[in-house]
């Protein structure tokens, strides 16, 4: 099986790692470079567990191949918190608005959730259920974790 | 070996600023943090993608297990040829049945599951287990499962309940003389007496598909063997005690040489209750001798693991014109799937709640689960509960529109009370909230409730067809040119909490006070419904401490003691109430100390089992139980759809959900219980079926077995708590995990058949089902 070098910024570190052709970028996080925020929930791309941002977009990594990530920045649930340790808003407010049960979902939401946020800051609820329409959620049905993204939207505006 | 998810679950709260939506009461002290919003301890964790789910364990010297499935849904097993795979370079080793010295079945109730197939044995279901393997990666691991020859003599197989019921039918356990695997009956009242006083008699035929859980993280688990022998598991459960005595059970071992630790546990649903993984694992790292590690893929999740019985279900149900129910006349077939798992205490909660929340003095119910050739049925959200519920709510919706009566009307005035003699001879008695849940669900549902929302963009169809109530709309009743009707509908529901018919349900709990803080210990899994928090805030409450001075142990074996299965809605009931005790009695002692308590006096340590008031077995004949449950959680849903008759699909635009939980311990994780059943309940209702083709499973993927998006969900779920003390529960609280999708079915089968006056009584509603109730298809 061919072996590909690739670069990839992580979470603004530069990873330089060795891949199989075959390898997809969900198996690089998790099992080569150990982040294991990130989740699997089917490999197949129909849940969104395994949502990252590649480039700013909400991608789900058990679909793209590490090789083509080659050269992209991406962020991972990892990622998200303050380099003081503090959590992202949108963290924050998952937090508080109770939109985590078994948690499972959350580092997917939360990623999917931030690049809503960083390309409109002031979605309205539509704009959140397009965003998230690709997450599957077994425990909360929902509600809460759209009243937790209209609460990072609204602190955010704030620049809080 | 680096020690990984020891089971000590370390609760930091400090950082987790509780604002907004956190009350006063979340950062009291004492009894102040009961009904409040709280946060859940491991949320912080969580959105840090922090916590530690089985599938992201690691440990030096790992090595990668999988399980070969049959292929088939009924075969024997003549050979199992390992040589080939034992051969393959980076193989640690295979094993079957063969290798396991012990009886190698498991069960809740019966152990008649082989862990793996042995040679001369049968396979029963598509997904059953036959051979395991470990290797040095997954990817050698699956070379090695390719290579494992297994010949199999193919068995008729009996995939149909009414099918596997005939004579001379296959049997599923050919060491038995038929395929009845359980059989339940009530003799309630004098049922020629009760039809005779009615004056109208209804009669419907209702079934229910196969489900699965669902849950976002599929199984997974690893086992290493220690020096001395032991056998350590870190797994995703939901009763770790009773796994590692089914583990020890299969595996001929001692239950002392098994420890269980419980990871973050990615949803259960009543799917972990049974084994998935442990018995496996525990295997392969014992024959192996190095840690070894399984995880499911979706498609192995979907096929193996057990779902919620299909049930086919016939009612006869006599009213007077009033609207007095005076007989109901039923029947279930339930479907066992191929092993028992715990289909008869399925059965019998079914046979329990076969009038659904409605008192009825003249009841027979003859309840039959059959053995087929499909996977395994056992609990799932509600055990029995759902399936009666969506038929006897089906009726009572059609009683109402034979008898022009509203339908929360006929629902008032049979619903239990206390004073109220269920089916089974018990009388009910406090904490009786059924009346305040349907008159709270309909003051707070005006009809139409959602018109502003919908005025806007479909001003016309309101104006048109108004959300009231229409006794006969039929098919072809709405505007011209617009395919889109809606409907409004109700129902109702209760769920036992608990343990019940006989069964003790106990749990244990430690508390280790200090002045300052405190130590609680549980064996209850929060499997994401919120527990450890509930927890928390109970031994809080009694030693009058922060949620932040409580450290939570739960779910390890070694360490804690067993509290009982996150099941049957009953960790707060139940072991919140050994917490409160064991803390109360802590917290007594440790006044007892004075004010400066010497330090070789702590901890002070209080060791509960709390016994849940006990319940009686049916009687066989009569199905007579005085007491068949020690508290019931009832509720009341009102539901909004629109129904597009053209394309046949169903929008659920909104509900009230009317719950009584009893009181609240942390208002967060009510609303959150209430708003996730009601979407599993209308994924029930709509989308959901595990779909068997000659016992060949065709939706073993989330893209064809279908959950609820984000953009199925209704615009608003509004919850209304209601809150009827249980004498009994901790501050009067009950338990709230499995009512919330009990009436769901029936509310929108109500409410479609409002927009379009068919009736459909098989569940998934779907598309399909619509139009040809519309006579479209």
């Amino acid at each position: 099986m061919s072996e590909h070098s690739i670069c990839v910024t992580v979470n603004d570190q530069p990873r330089v790692c060795t891949v199989k052709g075959t390898t997809t970028l969900l198996e690089l996080l998790r099992n080569d470079l150990g982040l294991t925020g990130t989740k699997d929930g089917c490999s197949e791309g129909d849940c969104g567990a395994c949502t990252v941002l590649l480039n700013g977009q909400a991608i789900k990594s058990c679909l793209v191949l590490a090789v083509q990530a080659d050269g992209a920045t991406l962020v991972t649930v990892e990622g998200l918190c303050r380099p003081d340790g503090s959590l992202h808003p949108i963290q924050q407010a998952f937090v508080e608005a109770g939109a985590v049960q078994c948690g499972y979902c959350t580092p997917g939401m939360l990623l999917a959730a931030k690049a809503l946020l960083d390309a409109n800051p002031q979605p309205d609820r539509d704009a959140i259920r397009a965003a998230l329409a690709g997450n599957l959620c077994r425990c909360t049905g929902y509600m809460k974790i759209i009243a937790a993204v209209e609460l990072a939207a609204a602190r955010m505006r704030e620049g809080l | 070996m680096r020690a990984i998810g020891n089971g000590r679950q370390s609760i930091d709260l400090t950082p987790c600023a509780l604002q907004p939506l956190a009350s006063q009461a979340a950062e009291g002290i004492g009894s102040q943090v009961i009904g409040g919003r709280v946060v859940r301890l491991d949320a912080r964790t969580k959105v840090l993608g922090q916590a530690l789910y089985p599938g992201d364990l690691a440990v030096p010297g790992m090595i990668f297990g999988r399980i070969l499935r049959s292929p088939h849904p009924h075969a024997r097993v003549r050979r199992i040829d390992l040589t080939a795979a034992r051969g393959l370079p980076g193989v640690a080793v295979a094993v079957s049945g063969d290798d396991i010295s012990g009886p190698s079945t498991y069960g809740l109730v019966t152990p008649d599951q082989p862990a793996l197939a042995r040679t001369g044995g049968a396979v029963r279901y598509v997904g059953d287990a036959v051979a395991a393997v470990a290797a040095e990666t997954p990817e050698l691991a699956d070379e090695a499962l390719a290579r494992i020859k297994v010949d199999y003599e193919l068995l008729p197989a009996v995939c149909d309940m009414q099918a596997a019921l005939q004579p001379g039918a296959p049997l599923v356990h050919e060491e038995r003389t038929d395929n009845v695997l359980h059989t339940a009956r009530v003799r309630h009242g004098d049922l020629a007496a009760g039809f005779a006083a009615a004056d109208i008699v209804l009669e419907g035929h209702y079934t229910t598909p196969f489900v699965d859980h669902a849950y976002l993280q599929p199984e997974a688990g690893l086992a290493s063997v220690g020096e001395d022998g032991r056998v350590t598991i870190w797994v995703a459960t939901q009763w770790p005690d009773e796994d590692r005595r089914q583990v020890a059970h299969a595996l001929g071992l001692p239950v002392a040489q098994i420890r269980e630790i419980v990871t973050a546990t990615g949803g259960a649903f009543g799917g972990r209750e049974d084994i998935s993984v442990q018995i496996v694992l525990a295997l392969l790292a014992l024959k192996s001798g190095r840690p070894v590690k399984i995880v499911h893929s979706r498609s192995e999740s979907l096929t193996a693991t057990t779902k919620r019985h299909p049930f086919e279900m016939h009612y006869r149900t006599g009213a007077t014109r009033d609207g007095r129910l005076t007989a109901m006349e039923i029947s279930f077939l339930a479907n066992a799937g191929a092993y028992a798992s715990t289909t008869l205490a399925v059965v019998n909660t079914a046979v329990t709640v076969a009038t659904g929340s409605y008192e009825v003095p003249n009841v027979n119910v003859d309840a039959t689960a059959v053995y087929t050739n499909s996977p395994a049925t056992a609990a799932m959200r509600g055990f029995g509960s759902n399936q009666p519920n969506f038929a006897v709510e089906m009726e009572m919706s059609k009683l109402a529109a034979a008898l022009e009566m509203e339908p929360v009307e006929l629902r008032r005035r049979n619903l239990y009370r206390a004073g109220s003699i269920m089916l089974t001879g018990q009388v009910l008695s406090g904490g009786v909230g059924a009346i305040k849940a349907l008159d709270a669900a309909q003051s707070l549902s005006p009809w139409p409730p959602f018109a502003p929302r919908l005025a806007s963009s479909s001003q016309a169809a309101i104006g048109e067809h108004g959300f009231a109530p229409r006794r006969a709309p039929g098919p072809g009743s709405g505007r011209a040119g617009d395919s889109k009707r809606y409907g409004v509908g109700t129902a109702c529901g209760c769920k036992n909490v608990g343990y019940n018919l006989g069964l003790e349900d106990a749990s244990g709990a430690v508390v280790e006070a200090y002045p300052d803080h405190a130590v609680v210990k549980i064996g209850a899994v929060d499997v994401g419904q919120g527990s450890s928090t509930i927890m928390a805030q109970l031994a809080a409450s009694k030693l009058e401490l922060p949620l932040a001075a409580i450290e939570l142990w739960a779910s390890d074996t070694d360490l804690v003691p067993d509290s009982g299965s996150s099941s049957a809605s009953r960790q707060t009931f139940v072991t919140g109430n050994a917490v409160l005790r064991a803390a109360a009695e802590a917290a007594r002692r440790l006044a007892a100390l004075g004010p400066h308590p010497p330090a070789d006096a702590l901890p002070v340590v209080a060791k509960v089992v709390y016994h849940a008031p006990s319940t009686c077995a049916m009687d066989p004949l009569t199905g007579r139980s005085e007491r068949a449950n020690f508290a019931y959680g009832y509720g009341c849903q009102i539901v909004t759809v629109e129904v597009d008759v053209e394309t046949g699909e169903v929008r659920v635009l909104g509900v009230v959900a009317a719950h009584d939980a009893g009181q609240t311990i942390n208002l967060t994780n009510v609303e959150g219980q209430i708003e996730g059943g009601f979407v599993m309940g209308q994924g029930y209702s709509l989308l959901e079926e595990y779909v068997l083709q000659g016992g060949v499973p065709k939706a073993t993927t989330l893209a064809t077995f279908l959950v609820p998006t984000i953009l199925d969900i209704p615009e608003r779920i509004d919850s209304v708590i209601v809150e009827e003390r249980d004498p009994e529960g901790p501050y009067g609280a009950k338990g709230i995990g499995e009512m919330t999708m009990l009436p769901t079915p029936g509310a929108i089968a109500a409410a479609i058949h409002d927009a379009t006056g068919a009736w459909i009584d098989d569940l998934p509603i779907t598309p399909e089902r619509v139009l040809r109730a519309l006579g479209k298809l």
